[in-house]
C-alpha cells in the first residue's frame, strides 16, 4: 500500500492539494531537449541552406558536443575561423547542404576544419524574440 | 592516489571555445578595468608576451603583432569552469574543486585503473571533446606530488599533458626537474633561505630530513618534505584553509578626484570585506586602508594607513567608521586616484578569542547575519551602508569584452548554415 506523506506545516492551511505529491513530475524542456546538458551549447542558425533538413534562418540548434558523430549526421564544425551547420560525409571528406541551391564543401588539408559537435535537435520561435534575433545584425 | 587537474591558461582558452575566428591566433585577458594582462595564451607566449604587465605599456606592441585582447569575461570563465569540474568529476569518486581552473581528484576505491598514464589521457580527452579546454593531470601519491606531476604535464619537456609519480624513479626524474619555487607550498622567500642551504631543485628538498627542516623552517616546510616522499600529510581541507589576511581593492574605471566618491569607494571595499571575513568565522583585529594615484603618474602619490581596533571585530559598521576616522589622513585634494582598498590583516578566529575584561564588544552578529542574508537572498549590494553608495565612476571598465555565448540568449553564438 502507498501511503501519502503529509508533511508538517506551520500556519493556517485547508485542504492539501490532491496534486502535491505529482509536483516534481513537472515536464522539462532541458530534459527533452539536452542529452549531454553539459557539453551542450546554442547557437543561432543563420542561412539557408539547411532548410531541406529543417533548420532555417533564425532557428536555434542545440549543440551536442559529446554525441558520436557518424555519416550523414547534422553538424557544426570549425571551417576556416567560422562555425557552419552542414551535413557530415565522412566517407569523401565533404560538407553538404540540404539545398540544391548549395554546392558540396571539400575539406583539404589546407583547411582550418574541426567538429564542434553534432546537431541532432533544432527550434523555432514562431513569434520571433527580438532578444534572440539581435545576434542576427 | 591523488590527480590535479587544471586548464592551460585557462582564461585565454576560454575565450577561444565561442570564437572559433581567433583559435590560431595570439590572444592575451586583461584584468578588472583592463588594467594589466592576466592570461595569455601560448601563442601569445611565444611572441614573448610576459603576464602582470600594464596593458598600456605594450598596447603597441600587441598591436604590430596581430594579439587579440580581452577583457576578463567572468560570466564565460564561470560557467565554462563549471563545465569543466563536472566532465572531471567523473574520473574519480572523490574530488575538490581547488580553483576555478584546478581540481584535486581522491582515488581511494579505484583499483580499476591499471594504467595512470592511458587514464590521464582519457580526462584529457574527454574535457577537451566536452568543452574544447585543454587539461593537464598529473598523479602522485600524495597532493604535493600530484601538484607536482601535474606541473611536469604541461612545463617539462618530453610530457604530453599527463605526468605519473607512481615511483621512485618517476619521483627523481620529475622533483629533480623543478625549481624550489615550483613546489607546491614553497614561495619565492622560502625558496631563497632554502637555496643559502645549497638545495637547488624538488628533489633535493625531498632528501632532506624533515626534522632538520621542521626546526629551521617550521612544520610547513617539514610536511612538504614527507609530501615529496609519498607521505601523505595534507588532507582537502587543510588546503582550503582559511585566510591569514583579507583584502578588497580594485582600480577605478574612471580616476576619482573628489573626496565623497573616494570615501564611497573605500566604505564599499571595507563592507566587501567584512563580509569575506564574516563567511570565514574570522574577526579583524588590525585594517589596512589604503588609496594611490598610478605608479606611472609623474607624481606618484600613495597613502597608507593601519586601524587597530580595541576589540576584534566582523562588524561592517564599526569598518566603516574606521574609514571615515583615518580618511583625512588618505585623501588629498588635486590627486587623481586611480586605486584604493581595504584589508583585514590580523584575523582572529570568532570562536576562540580571547574577551576583554573593560572593553565592550562592538560586534553585533544578529545584524550582520540578517545584514548578510538579505544580500545573500536578493542578491549582493540590496542592503548596503550609506556610505558605500555606488557611483558609476567606479563600475568596472571593460572594453574588450567577448559575448556572453553561454549565458544570454541575445549574445548566442551565430552559426552559418
Amino acid at each position: 500500500m502507498k501511503v501519502i506523506p503529509v508533511y508538517i506545516e506551520a500556519g493556517i492551511s485547508g485542504f492539501e492539494s490532491p496534486a502535491a505529491e505529482y509536483k516534481e513530475l513537472n515536464l522539462s524542456l532541458e530534459e527533452l531537449l539536452l542529452q549531454h546538458p553539459n557539453a551542450t551549447f546554442f547557437g543561432l542558425a543563420n542561412g539557408r541552406s539547411m532548410e531541406g533538413r529543417g533548420i532555417f534562418n533564425g532557428d536555434v540548434l542545440v549543440v551536442d558536443r559529446a554525441e558520436h558523430v557518424s555519416n550523414g549526421c547534422v553538424i557544426v564544425a570549425n571551417f576556416n575561423g567560422c562555425f557552419v551547420c552542414k551535413i557530415i560525409d565522412t566517407e569523401k571528406a565533404l560538407l553538404l547542404s540540404a539545398s540544391s541551391e548549395h554546392k558540396p564543401i571539400e575539406i583539404t588539408s589546407t583547411d582550418d576544419f574541426q567538429i564542434e559537435g553534432v546537431v541532432n535537435v533544432s527550434f523555432r520561435l514562431h513569434k520571433k524574440l527580438p532578444t534572440l534575433l539581435s545576434c542576427l545584425v | 592516489m591523488f590527480g590535479l587537474v587544471d586548464a592551460v591558461s585557462f582564461y585565454a582558452r576560454a575565450e577561444k571555445v565561442f570564437d572559433p575566428s581567433i583559435r590560431h591566433k595570439p590572444v592575451v585577458v586583461l584584468t578588472n578595468n583592463d588594467g594589466c594582462i592576466c592570461a595569455v595564451c601560448p601563442l601569445a607566449r611565444q611572441l614573448g608576451v610576459p603576464k602582470f604587465i600594464p596593458y598600456f605599456k605594450i598596447k603597441s606592441f600587441l598591436e604590430k603583432h596581430n594579439v587579440v585582447v580581452r577583457s576578463s569575461n567572468y560570466e564565460l570563465y564561470a560557467d565554462l569552469s563549471d563545465r569543466m569540474m563536472n566532465v572531471i568529476a567523473r574520473y574519480s569518486d572523490n574530488h575538490y574543486v581547488y580553483s576555478i581552473d584546478e581540481s584535486f581528484l581522491h582515488f581511494k576505491n579505484f583499483s580499476s585503473v591499471n594504467n595512470w598514464h592511458k587514464y590521464g589521457h582519457m580526462i584529457r580527452k574527454a574535457v577537451w571533446r566536452e568543452t574544447r579546454l585543454p587539461v593537464g593531470v598529473g598523479f602522485g601519491a600524495t597532493l604535493t606530488l600530484a601538484k607536482a606531476a601535474n606541473h611536469a604535464s604541461k612545463k617539462l619537456s618530453g610530457f604530453d599533458g599527463v605526468a605519473v609519480i607512481d615511483d621512485t624513479s618517476s619521483r627523481k626524474e620529475i622533483l629533480s626537474r623543478m625549481s624550489l619555487t615550483d613546489v607546491w607550498g614553497i614561495g619565492n622567500k622560502l625558496g631563497k633561505r632554502l637555496s643559502i642551504l645549497g638545495l637547488n631543485n624538488g628533489w633535493d628538498l625531498a632528501n632532506q630530513s624533515p626534522k632538520v627542516m621542521r626546526s629551521q623552517f617550521g612544520v610547513v616546510v617539514e610536511r612538504t618534505v614527507n609530501e615529496l616522499n609519498g607521505m601523505p600529510c595534507l588532507q582537502w581541507d587543510e588546503i582550503g584553509q582559511d585566510k591569514q589576511e583579507i583584502f578588497s581593492t580594485r582600480s577605478f574605471g574612471k580616476r576619482v578626484t573628489d573626496e565623497y566618491t573616494l570615501k564611497a569607494a573605500l566604505s564599499s571595499h571595507a563592507s566587501i570585506v567584512a563580509a569575506k571575513v564574516r563567511r570565514q568565522g574570522s574577526l579583524i583585529k588590525r585594517l589596512v586602508i589604503f588609496a594611490s594615484s598610478s605608479p606611472h603618474d609623474d607624481r606618484y602619490y600613495k597613502k597608507s594607513f593601519v586601524y587597530e581596533f580595541p576589540m576584534a571585530t566582523d562588524n561592517t559598521i564599526k569598518l566603516v567608521s574606521a574609514i571615515s576616522y583615518v580618511f583625512d589622513n588618505i585623501y588629498k585634494q588635486g590627486v587623481s586616484f586611480y586605486r584604493c582598498g581595504v584589508g583585514g590583516v590580523e584575523l582572529e578566529s570568532s570562536l576562540f578569542r580571547q574577551k576583554d575584561m573593560f572593553t565592550v564588544s562592538v560586534n553585533n552578529p544578529p545584524l550582520m547575519k540578517c545584514y548578510d542574508e538579505i544580500n545573500h537572498r536578493y542578491g549582493r549590494g540590496s542592503i548596503e551602508v550609506a556610505a558605500a553608495e555606488k557611483n558609476d565612476k567606479w563600475a568596472m571598465r571593460r572594453n574588450f569584452l567577448s559575448p556572453s555565448y553561454t549565458s544570454k540568449w541575445s549574445e548566442i553564438p551565430k552559426i552559418i548554415c
